[in-house]
């Protein structure tokens, strides 16, 4: 008994331990970012290298400008990934609406196929659709990258799931007060699930705004890159500093790292939610 | 009565019609940007065109005899299942071992979960430029304390033999706490009488683990696999930010091939990277069959 006991606490002890080094695993890189963009251009690049700068300064970021067009990239970032979400949220939710509450022929046809969509990996649909795009005259525009992200399989599967668990009877006081379905839709129904718009609304921000390749294929231009985008590609190109680099990282990460500070709960419940994709 | 079915008959026609305007702006947004491509992939795979989109034509399956007949191709093919098969058991084993620690419903634990979570919310793109200063041989971080404690450091990310194992480890890093999440809340759903029953019978922690917690979340872990190897096969952000697919294309994976043939290198040659898109489809697509037909009887036997 006595050795079990102390078998349990040493194994206890060896979880804080290795829970905590991972932990520190995980925030040391970021925190080094954040700390690492006050520091001045001669300590960026210092030998050997400090983890605090010796010298705080803002000049990483006042002059990133100079060097990477971060403003115009943070304003397509948010005109892309903030447009996709706020479209994206109603098409999903009127379809989702739709294919829980309301009888029409072909309903569970078409939901299935749509169920079928959310299997289909980018990369195959990535050649026909930048044709597509270019064809439309959309290439390097808003348009054409909000557009095509305008709905999506899982959120629609997702409101609908949401939906379909509402009690029945919600509908019908509207209906005997002559509203119309979409009034319905709008007054009554889509208060009802704020969580679930918050989640989704999230899920499809954080994705969008970290897009990589998406961004990359349908924009040609400096002036439409987003930050993920441009960034890697002024990268892979070397021809920028490290100062303004980390400053630009820094700037890119912030909105999603103070999001999910205040709205963790919604990361979580929305990846919950694609756990149940299946 | 029979004028409240008149009635009715009405209403539903009338609702029929709103429920479709309902569903028109998603059905019409599916159909242009994901049937139709789907379909079109498989239709451009056959023919000859590049992005001047002129002279097109059919060319039966010549770009798929091309396509087993390029290095690159075999060369991508090799890494990124290289990179699947160390990425997703290093990934979803990580969080597995630390769901014993951390699936409990205390202040520490959440905390935990949820700090190993901050690295998934970040772009690849920002953690790419992270690591590779940090790893950088001659002002890294990370390259200088390594060195500082007697580890001999070496380029890892320009260094033929460690790049890939690098970015794998990076991969890992960032997407661990997402997977824990996942797992713990599943753990979390295992009744506790089981347990108290294991308990009873002078089950230690490990027999606990292997005995009631493996088999209570399976499903959860097979989707964990499942999805993590599929993303793992499209991986593209990780190598694009932080080798460019080298050093000597060690770091290159199909999609990032796909997107250099198609849109990168002159003749930006679209038949013949739809022809690759369609490959990398069908592997991926029996990787996938196979997976859940191993793990879902594996999943049956541990039930039993």
């Amino acid at each position: 008994m006595h050795k079990t006991r102390r078998k349990v606490r040493l194994g206890e002890a060896a979880g804080y331990i290795l829970t905590l080094l991972i932990a520190l695993t995980v925030i040391v890189p970021i925190l080094w970012l954040l700390v690492s963009s006050f520091k001045t251009d001669v300590g960026v690049i210092k030998f050997p290298p400090r983890f605090f700068p010796e010298e705080w300064t803002l000049h990483q970021y006042l002059y990133v400008g100079d060097s990477i067009p971060v403003f115009e990239m943070t304003k397509n970032t948010v005109i892309f990934a903030g447009g996709v979400t706020v479209i994206s949220l109603l098409f999903d939710s009127m379809a989702g609406y739709a294919f829980a509450r309301m009888h029409f022929k072909g309903s569970k046809l078409l939901f299935s196929i749509i169920l079928l969509t959310m299997m289909v990996p980018f990369q195959i649909i990535m050649t026909p659709l930048y044709i597509e795009v270019y064809k439309f005259n959309l290439l390097d525009t808003y348009l054409g990258l909000i557009l095509p992200r305008a709905t999506s399989a899982f959120g629609i599967y997702m409101m609908s799931s949401f939906f379909a668990g509402l009690p029945k009877s919600l509908e019908e006081s509207g209906r005997i007060d002559g509203m119309s379905e979409f009034r319905i839709f709008r007054s009554i129904m889509l208060p009802l699930c704020k969580p679930a718009l918050v989640s989704l609304g999230i899920y499809h921000f954080m994705n969008n705004w970290n897009d990589l390749l998406y961004p990359l294929m349908l924009t040609s231009s400096q002036s439409k890159r987003t930050l993920s985008a441009g960034l890697a590609v002024l990268v892979g190109n070397k021809v920028i500093k490290y100062g303004p680099t980390l400053a630009a990282a820094m700037i890119s990460l912030t909105p999603l790292l103070l999001l999910y500070i205040f709205c963790q709960k919604y990361f979580i419940e929305g990846i919950a939610a694609s756990g149940m994709k299946e | 009565m029979v004028k409240s079915i008149r009635k009715r008959k009405k209403y539903t026609a009338h609702n029929q019609k709103s429920a479709y305007l309902f569903i028109a702006p998603s059905m019409v947004i599916l159909s242009v940007f994901v049937f139709i491509p789907l379909i079109a992939s498989f239709v451009i795979s056959i023919t000859d065109m590049n992005i001047f989109m002129k002279d097109v034509h059919f060319t039966g399956i010549q770009n798929f005899i091309r396509l087993f007949s390029d290095d690159r191709v075999i060369n991508a093919t090799f890494n990124s299942l290289y990179f699947t098969l160390l990425e997703v058991p290093l990934q979803v084993g990580l969080a597995l071992l630390l769901t014993v620690s951390l699936a409990k419903n205390n202040r520490y634990c959440k905390l935990l979960r949820s700090v190993y979570y901050l690295p998934f919310v970040c772009s690849m793109t920002a953690i790419g430029i992270v690591w590779s200063m940090l790893l950088d041989p001659n002002m890294g971080l990370f390259a200088y304390w390594l060195k500082s404690v007697g580890v001999e450091t070496v380029s890892f990310l320009k260094d033929p033999q460690l790049a890939m194992p690098t970015v794998i480890a990076v991969t890992a890093w960032k997407g661990f706490g997402y997977t824990l999440t996942l797992l713990a809340a599943a753990v979390l759903n295992i009744s506790q009488s089981l347990y108290e029953a294991a308990q009873m019978d002078g089950a230690g922690s490990f027999q606990k683990f292997i005995h009631i917690t493996v088999p209570g979340i399976w499903p959860t872990i097979s989707f964990c696999i499942v999805t993590t190897t599929i993303g793992a096969m499209q991986m593209f952000d990780q190598a694009y930010v932080m080798t460019q697919g080298g050093p000597l294309n060690k770091t290159e994976t199909v999609v990032q091939y796909i997107y250099d043939r198609g849109f990168q290198t002159a003749p930006y040659d679209l038949g013949y990277a739809s022809a690759i898109s369609v490959y990398l489809f069908v592997i991926v697509a029996v990787m996938t069959f196979v997976l859940r037909k191993v793990i879902l009887n594996r999943g049956e036997d541990a039930d039993a």
